[in-house]
């Protein structure tokens, strides 16, 4: 099997889970992309950044677990235990970015348009990138698909590799999302999206301590 | 009168006409249109449609399509087998079933039939094919893993092995 | 904009003969018995008895709104009976069919759970993306408690809401009767200062529901938030999930439904959380009905921004002479208005001219509405009762 014969496939299998990863990441990236300020411009920066994190941290698991050789064989367990962090961090910066999108004179910095979290830029942490990173980890079954195919590769390498092109494949789902940056704010549009943020961060942090107290959230 | 005005007492005066027509045309038009879409109940709900019978001295099993639940969805992939008749069902049930229809059994299910249709089932499942996943004294754990009376049908949901 | 030295005087509104609201009412009256005709031949005598009373009764309201001009008070009249009967019917049916108001699994698989109207906003993008509803009912009847299908209850929506948009929410809703007639209680509200941002409640839920149910292939609202799981049914708890989930219902509807209604004479669950009303507030946009602020009479009292159950006036709002999006055409603000500045209007004409001929036009539509849809269910509720008489 040719080396370009797999990332064609890893393309492809990017595009066919392009629409699972946008309804697993849409309901952290709708509001936050709402919450922010209007603009193509600022839509497509916020998007990027979020993206770019997201990448990182697929490439960072990627990396480690290929290295680990644990990627396939990680338990239930485990996973579920991996997975509950995830989401309790996620809904812990979901929380405090829609905090500071409600205080930016405190939060914002001067150059970058984006509102930071942190109270300085140097130390501050980036909303989007924190988010897209945490959505990056969690191990969503598309990525674990693809992780499950790249961990058959010959070399970290190439499972890094396969993963990059995974995502491009990914991300073409996403570049219709910048249109929402077109969308009027207004005190009801960012009111709006920071409530469903805060419903959103409560039900992440519901599902993932449920998770880390070994609980099936689903079932009857 | 302007012709703004004219155009809103004409829309108010269909409006009324609307309502008088919603119980006798228009309700059941519209019925009709969202049945017609071509919508369908989710398979881990409704279990796939039936692809198979097997049918034994007394009593049918119907062998579903297997329902691979939606990506995101947190059940799993499982394939849903019928007895029926309940009622000509003997008290203790254990069939071993070809699922794949490649003559060969896949699992082996037990269960046992109280008269006392309120008492909860529970079931058995011995995989002899890996790809499905065994079962020991299951009741209605969830929906890709259940047995289950419904009418005069007992139904076991057996998850697939990802 | 209208300046003090212009504001015109109070419209004169002179209460309708006798005669002349019996002629108007007569209409309605045909409709109720024709809508319960099938009653009339039922040999059970708590239905056929409930088919007299139902009928009576809706004509009697229509004939008071003719009479004295009012509105709101005879439609809360019957919103509230509607809310107070349709758990009525609908339990004893569940406890009648099933033995529980806990929803089995056996009966989700044999897709005989009956379906509301609240999830249908969170079902769109799953169907429209996989033609496949994430909701265990049947499309067409399926028999037991799953009545007509989903594909009638959406039929029965969209032809509703052609007629009355938002008006949904005050001649339609089998679940917000309850929370007005608690609003309804007290002479005054206790809590008066409420944060104008929690109208954003319900669109923030919406937003929220509609990614978890596209996420999670699953109707978010009924599994987490629905308030009114507490008076109709709920997935039967197996699990502490389970019991999460039910705790969840029965703390929101004791808040949402009965405590703050109680405390602020809102229509709270209504006005701040309920993601259906929020999706309705679109077909205010399509509805070709609407109040409107005279702003040649309005003397900027607010009576009715207070008068409002949904808080769908605010000073910017009654200063541009309209109501909000969120306005469910309940009357509350046409009644109370001293100078009869706030009317009903029909959009394309002159505010305040005829504004008697756009209500009663609404009237017909929504009251025949109510008939049809809601009426139904207060029969039904009521020879449930009747029944233990009769």
């Amino acid at each position: 099997m040719t080396d370009s014969f797999v990332f064609g496939e890893a393309l492809v299998l990017g595009l066919s889970s392009g629409p699972a990863c946008l309804a697993s990441c849409g309901p952290v990236l709708v509001p936050s992309l709402l919450a922010e300020q209007s603009g193509m411009r600022l839509g497509a920066r916020y998007l990027s950044t979020f993206l770019g994190a997201r990448f990182l941290g697929y490439l960072l698991f990627a990396a480690v677990a290929w290295e680990l050789g644990v990627l396939v064989a990680l338990p239930p367990a485990p996973r579920l235990l991996l997975i509950g962090i995830i989401h309790v961090l996620l809904a812990g910066v979901l929380l405090w970015y829609a905090y500071s999108l409600g205080h930016p004179h405190v939060h914002s910095c001067p150059v970058s348009e984006l509102v930071t979290i942190g109270v300085e830029r140097k130390r501050g942490i980036s909303g989007p990138a924190a988010l897209g990173f945490l959505t990056g980890l969690s191990l969503c079954p598309p990525f674990v698909i693809a992780g499950v195919r790249a961990a058959q590769l010959h070399s970290v390498a190439a499972a890094i590799l396969f993963f990059a092109l995974f995502f491009v494949g990914t991300t073409v789902w996403f570049l219709p999302l910048v249109s929402l940056g077109c969308v009027r704010r207004n005190e009801a549009v960012t009111t709006v999206a920071r409530m469903a943020m805060v419903l959103i961060a409560v039900y992440y942090f519901f599902l993932g301590s449920a998770m880390l107290m070994g609980r099936n959230v689903y079932g009857h | 009168m302007k012709i703004r005005a004219k155009l809103g007492y004409t829309a108010a005066g269909l409006t009324v006409l609307t309502a008088v027509l919603v119980p006798f045309l228009l309700s059941g038009l519209f019925t009709k249109g969202f049945a017609a879409l071509g919508l369908h109940v989710d398979e881990v709900y409704s279990g796939g449609p039936k692809v198979r019978t097997v049918k034994t001295a007394d009593y049918f099993i119907d062998v579903h399509r297997p329902v691979s639940p939606h990506m995101l969805q947190s059940e799993k992939p499982f394939v849903q087998l019928d007895w029926r008749p309940a009622s000509a069902l003997p008290g203790q049930v254990s069939d071993a079933v070809d699922i794949d229809g490649d003559g060969q059994p896949d699992i082996r299910v037990s269960f046992d039939v109280p008269k006392d249709v309120k008492i909860p089932l529970r079931v058995n499942v011995e995989a002899l094919n890996p790809q499905y996943e065994a079962m020991r004294n299951v009741g209605q754990e969830r929906f890709s893993k259940l047995i289950v009376r419904v009418d005069d049908a007992i139904l076991v949901r057996i998850p697939q092995v990802h | 904009m209208a300046t003090e030295a212009r504001i015109l005087p109070p419209r004169e509104i002179a209460p309708r003969s006798i005669v002349r609201s019996a002629l108007l009412t007569l209409p309605i009256m045909l409709w109720s018995l024709l809508i319960f005709s099938n009653s009339y031949q039922q040999p059970n005598p708590s239905v056929l008895l409930a088919g007299i009373i139902t009928p009576v009764f809706m004509t009697a309201l229509f004939f008071m709104m003719m009479r004295t001009s009012s509105t709101y008070r005879w439609r809360r009249w019957f919103f509230v009976s509607l809310g107070l009967l349709f758990p009525v019917g609908f339990i004893h049916q569940v406890m009648v069919m099933r033995g529980s108001m806990g929803i089995p699994m056996e009966e989700m698989i044999a897709g005989r759970t009956p379906f509301c109207f609240l999830p249908m906003p969170l079902l769109i993008l799953p169907a429209a993306l996989t033609k496949t509803v994430v909701f265990p009912g049947s499309i067409l009847p399926g028999g037991g408690m799953s009545g007509g299908g989903m594909a009638a209850m959406a039929g029965l929506w969209l032809a509703i809401t052609i007629v009355v948009g938002k008006g949904w929410c005050s001649y339609a809703c089998f679940f917000g009767g309850i929370e007005e007639g608690m609003a309804s209680v007290p002479r005054r509200a206790k809590l008066w200062k409420i944060d104008p941002r929690w109208r954003y409640g319900p669109w923030a839920i919406l937003l929220a529901m509609v990614l978890l149910s596209l996420a999670l292939f699953e109707p978010a609202y009924c599994m987490w938030l629905c308030p009114f799981k507490a008076v109709s049914e709920y997935v039967a708890a197996h699990n502490t999930v389970g019991m999460v989930q039910n705790g969840i219902f029965v703390v929101l509807f004791a808040g949402l439904v009965i405590v703050l209604p109680l405390l602020t004479k809102k229509r709270t669950q209504c006005a701040f959380f309920c993601p259906f009303g929020a999706f309705q507030s679109i077909f205010n946009k399509t509805s070709v009905f609407d109040v409107k602020i005279d702003r040649a009479r309005c003397s900027s009292c607010t009576l009715c921004q207070t008068a409002c159950p949904t808080m769908s006036l605010t000073k910017e709002s009654i200063a541009q002479g309209m109501t909000l999006m969120s306005c469910m055409k309940c009357g509350a603000c046409v009644d109370v208005c001293p100078k009869h500045a706030a009317v009903w209007h029909i959009k394309g004409t002159e505010v305040a001219v005829k504004p008697e001929r756009a209500r009663l036009m609404l009237l017909y539509a929504a009251w025949g509405m109510a008939i049809m849809f809601g009426g139904t269910i207060v029969a039904e509720g009521l020879a449930t009762i009747l029944h233990v008489f009769v």
